[in-house]
């Protein structure tokens, strides 16, 4: 067989991608995984999911750091060495994608460097040599928005920029009040800067619980960030002086800043790789619809990841991808759930999965909810904790859970109870029933479940 | 989410082997699916698959890969099997007067261009005694609480063809004479051949015959089409000798046998039934009567 033909070919090395080539490899095939970056790992790992987590987790020591004054310790004001604090993230970064390389080789996956284009149903350009396929799957990810009638500045960032960690501006603003823009505002915040978030709809995370949001919108306020909601950015002016960004609605008037970091979101990259020559539709969004199989419109050619549209996040990227390579090797796989959870690594954290009652009330779905407050919660008081709520949307009938959004420390890790016990069809009864540990935050979830069967002694 | 709850590594397992779990539930009557109902109420023999083989290493092998047709009546096969718990009575019918009659309305057939298969006649008899075994013109509820009486006798005819079985139905047989349901038979028997069975020509029947009397056999047991009760197979005609009282005469007699679901059919019950049968096709005057 010819060099450049591959068996399975993956094009993009994020989450989606080299999940997808591993399966695959695991599974037998011959697979070359194609990326233009010189290391693996996609968006998730150079630019994303993991230098934003170091950066979050410097920022929660700084504030835990301040905090502890009240305990009666006294650290006294973290001093902060900007370098330190980046060779540190990129170490992270560089240590975990080192070690999908080695992941890579292990598996005798072929890693190509270039950036593919189709130029027919079963064949590519990478980088201007030509190769052959049997079965391609795409996985070429996302890239942030760029807003158009903006000036070409250095002093605005989209997110790749803000995690290069160039400088802690005075002023910062944020434009857009999503996941991202929250964690860039929780690390800048943190580190010094003041910060004002601007976001178009009538509450920041939209599509988040309102009550779980509102505890995290009052944290972020009096850590000192400024938010506007239901506030367009009209313009932004830069001269050599500063920024300065015109705004209409709620809040109407110019906000000065020395840096402005653009998080509107973020656009799949599926209109930049020739894919009609393959026969594979891209929409308007650069989106490609695939089913839950993974397939595309053509039989031999699958889509996974953040260029399959939303959510944009990496684990279900990942599932999409060990989806794909199991179909394209002759399984029966499917992506058939809807539970993809969701966390903002705030401080405090917001985390949610299934149904929010808005949702629910849509869909015309009978549903309660039943909560408890982290305010009653030994542990979260004890460990230091402000306010906090887990709340679960459930089926009155069967008391099946069918939805659940907690604010406070750690909500992203302890949401994964939830979502378990949604895929496993688990009630109420089910999670009330199961000893939870005291103190630990994890029995705010039996209490919210206890508190709807009237069992509760705990509040 | 579904209103059908299953745990993920039971939504992946009943994928791979073909299993609809919304109609599995139904089926059931019931929400909630267990590892061990995809087994059909046997314990998983642990994760191993008996299909999990690597022939090759036993000698050469090729691939025919199942269409997707042939996929979903194997899905259904296995469900039906599953589900259902089946017993096959057996019994044989003497054919003579049949025989006889059809002989006698040869001339006729080639005039009317139509052919008066001993199968016209099977479906006729079943028909009748249908009508007067209503709890086999029936169907169990979904909750398996209620039995739902058919008012109606549509008879499913299986059907085998190049791209795999089908079962298309002559409608109100009780109402029409041989040669309309012999005619009704042909014509939906040759559009199989060519896939030209619409949807809403078949289901719905009050029960199935699988006929291999042209082709062989002394006897089988047919797997019932769901949600009908029970399934007659036919196999082929057998001249025997039979003792008159003073001397052997050879008779044809044709095998049947009757699979039927032991829910909701006892056995004594599907003994009455077939001694009917048998009788109307040994006397054939008598469907009139
Ligand atoms: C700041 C930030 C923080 C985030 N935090 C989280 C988080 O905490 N949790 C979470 O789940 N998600 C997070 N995300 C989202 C997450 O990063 C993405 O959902 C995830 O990376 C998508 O994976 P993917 O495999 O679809 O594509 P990507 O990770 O986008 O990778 C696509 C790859 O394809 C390559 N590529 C592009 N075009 C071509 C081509 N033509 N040929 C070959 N290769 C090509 C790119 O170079 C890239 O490496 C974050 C994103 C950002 C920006």
């Amino acid at each position: 067989m010819s060099d450049r033909h591959a068996e399975l070919v993956v094009l993009g090395a994020g989450p989606g991608g080299y999940a997808c080539a591993f399966r695959a490899a695991d599974l037998g095939r011959t697979v070359v995984l194609v990326d233009p970056r010189p290391t693996l790992g996609g968006v998730c790992l150079n630019e994303g999911c993991i230098p934003s987590k170091a950066l979050l987790h410097a920022a929660e020591v700084i504030r835990d750091a301040r905090e502890i004054g009240d305990w009666g310790v006294a650290l006294g004001e973290p001093r902060i060495d900007l370098a330190g604090l980046r060779d540190r993230k990129d170490g992270i970064v560089g240590q975990l994608t080192g070690g999908l390389t080695g992941l890579a080789r292990r598996r005798k996956v072929r890693v190509v460097r270039g950036t593919a284009r189709f130029t027919g149903p079963d064949s590519l350009d990478i980088d201007g040599v030509a190769w052959t396929f049997d079965q391609a799957v795409i996985a070429v990810g996302s890239a942030p928005i760029a807003l158009p009638g903006w000036p070409e500045d250095e002093r605005i960032w989209d997110s790749t920029a803000a995690l290069e960690l160039r400088a802690v501006p005075k002023r910062l603003t944020i434009v857009g009040g999503g996941i991202i823009g929250l964690e860039m505002a929780t690390v800048y915040s943190a580190l010094g800067s003041k910060t004002t978030v601007i976001e178009l709809s009538d509450q920041i995370v939209p599509g988040a619980d309102p009550e779980a949001v509102g505890i995290l919108h009052a944290a972020l306020v009096e850590e000192g960030i400024e938010i506007h909601t239901s506030t367009r950015v009209a313009g932004v002016k830069a001269v050599r002086a500063g920024l300065t960004l015109t705004c209409e609605g709620a809040f109407a008037g110019d906000i000065k800043a020395d840096a402005i970091i653009r998080a509107v979101g973020r656009r799949a990259n599926g209109g930049l790789l020739n894919a009609e020559a393959a026969g594979v539709a891209v929409d308007d969004r650069g989106e490609i619809r695939v089913d839950a199989q993974c397939r595309t419109g053509q039989p031999h050619i699958f889509a996974i990841g953040d260029v399959t549209g939303g959510p944009m996040l990496a684990h279900r990227a990942t599932h999409q991808g060990h989806v794909a390579a199991e179909v394209a090797s002759g399984h029966a796989a499917a992506l058939d759930t809807v539970l993809i959870p969701a966390v903002a690594y705030t401080r405090p954290q917001l985390a949610w999965a299934g149904l929010t009652v808005a949702q629910a009330k849509e869909a015309g779905i009978a549903h309660k909810t039943t909560s408890f407050p982290w305010a009653a919660s030994g542990r979260n008081l004890s460990s230091g904790g402000g306010d906090g709520l887990t709340k679960l949307v459930y089926c009155p009938d069967t008391r099946r859970v069918l939805g659940a959004s907690l604010v406070g420390a750690n909500a992203g890790e302890l949401l994964a109870e939830a979502v378990l016990a949604m895929e496993m069809g688990a009630t109420l009864d089910d999670i009330a029933l199961t000893v939870h540990a005291h103190p630990t935050l994890s029995e705010t979830i039996a209490f919210a479940a206890e508190r709807a069967l009237g069992t509760l002694t705990d509040l | 989410m579904s209103d059908v709850v299953a745990s993920p590594s039971v939504r992946a397992r009943a994928r791979e082997t073909g299993i609809d779990l919304e109609r599995l539930a139904r089926d059931l009557g019931r929400q909630t699916i267990t590892r061990e109902d995809l087994d059909g109420g046997k314990a998983a023999a642990g994760a191993t698959s008996y299909w999990d083989v690597d022939h090759a290493q036993y000698g050469p092998v090729t691939e025919q890969p199942m269409s997707r047709f042939a996929q979903v009546a194997a899905a259904n096969m296995a469900a039906a099997q599953a589900l259902i718990p089946a017993v096959t009575h057996h019994d044989r019918a003497d054919v003579s007067a049949v025989e006889a009659f059809r002989t006698s309305l040869k001339a006729e057939a080639q005039a009317r261009a139509t052919k008066l298969t001993a199968l016209a006649f099977h479906v006729k008899a079943l028909a009748r005694c249908l009508r007067d075994f209503p709890t086999f013109n029936a169907s169990l509820s979904a909750d398996g609480k209620t039995l739902i009486l058919k008012r109606f006798v549509h008879i499913g005819i299986a059907v085998d063809t190049a791209h795999g079985l089908m079962v298309p139905v002559v409608r109100d047989v009780d109402r029409k004479g041989l040669w309309q349901i012999a005619a009704d038979i042909a014509d939906l028997a040759a559009r199989a051949q060519e896939r030209k069975v619409r949807g809403e020509e078949m289901g719905g029947a009050s029960m199935t015959i699988s006929n291999l009397g042209a082709i062989g056999g002394t006897g089988f047991s047919p797997i019932i089409n769901p949600p009908e009760l029970a399934i007659l197979g036919i196999s082929r005609t057998e001249t025997m000798p039979v003792w008159d009282g003073e001397t052997f005469v050879p008779k044809p007699h044709v095998p049947l046998d009757l699979s039927y679901d032991h829910r909701v059919i006892n056995g004594a019950d599907a003994a009455r039934f077939m001694t009917h049968y048998a009788s109307l096709l040994a006397d054939p005057r008598r469907i009139l009567v």
